[in-house]
């Protein structure tokens, strides 16, 4: 399998909506499908993203959220941001769910406040921790 | 049978009180199944089959959390039945299962 193309950025603008959620892990299933993931590895991407984006919509101000994966047959990388909500707590419980999950699923995870963002990356590089 | 469904989830409860869950239970699906369980508020075990889901994340949990917190206010529990490899996963992942009397899948 040759390598493809797809470590260039993959951008998604999402509406704040928790629907979205499905949407943008089948979206992530595809990618990951493209650069050679196997079932167990896209199901771990899937958590994944769909952690992040609980992160962003639960904890954002309802504005939309940015998502880009970056992707090649060795890791899986999303990063998300959005407008910090109003209340952003770091430490708040179900923030710190997220965080478990991501524990245990990604290689790497990194949660930060930027001025008025709020930015999440998750990675899984191979082999995944989980898979 | 009572139903509830949106996009992503339909939760039928059976006529023995089963609470029947089939999609996934994430943050579009998670208010219906809390929707499902606040409409528990006897001392019988609330049972959940959860043989037709093929995803959940952490708010799905939090929901089934929040209904075994409810259950042990009412001094039962929350019996999670035929649960899969993705809800057994995250329960590991997140040290929940303990929260829960489980019944895995029999495949």
């Amino acid at each position: 399998m040759t390598e493809p193309s797809t470590t260039l950025p993959i951008d998604l603008r999402l509406p704040p909506d928790p629907a979205m959620s499905k949407v943008l892990r089948l979206a992530a299933s595809g990618v990951g499908s493209l650069c050679g993931f196997t079932i167990r590895e896209i199901e771990e991407i899937k958590l994944a993203v769909s952690e992040v984006l609980i992160a962003l919509i639960e904890h954002g101000a309802g504005e939309p959220v940015d998502i880009r994966f970056l992707a090649s047959m060795q890791e899986f990388q999303v990063h998300g941001s959005t407008t910090i909500g109003p209340e952003f707590d770091l430490d708040h419980p179900d923030l710190a769910l997220c965080r478990v999950v991501l524990d245990g699923v990604c290689t790497e995870h990194h949660l930060d406040v930027d001025g008025s963002q709020v930015r999440i990356a998750a990675i899984l590089r191979r082999p995944f921790p989980g898979a | 049978m009572t139903e509830f469904t949106n996009e992503t989830l339909s939760i039928a409860v059976a006529e023995d009180g089963t609470i029947v869950v089939t999609g996934d239970i994430d943050m579009a699906g998670g208010p219906l199944l809390d929707a499902a369980l606040s409409q528990r508020n006897d001392d019988k075990a609330v049972v959940i089959d959860l043989a037709g889901v093929p995803f959940i994340d952490s708010s799905g949990l939090r929901s089934l959390l929040d209904g075994a917190r409810r259950a042990r206010a009412r001094n039962t529990e929350v019996v999670l039945r035929s649960v899969g490899p993705e809800v057994s996963r995250l329960l590991e992942l997140t040290g929940a299962g303990g929260q829960f009397r489980i019944e895995p899948r029999r495949d």
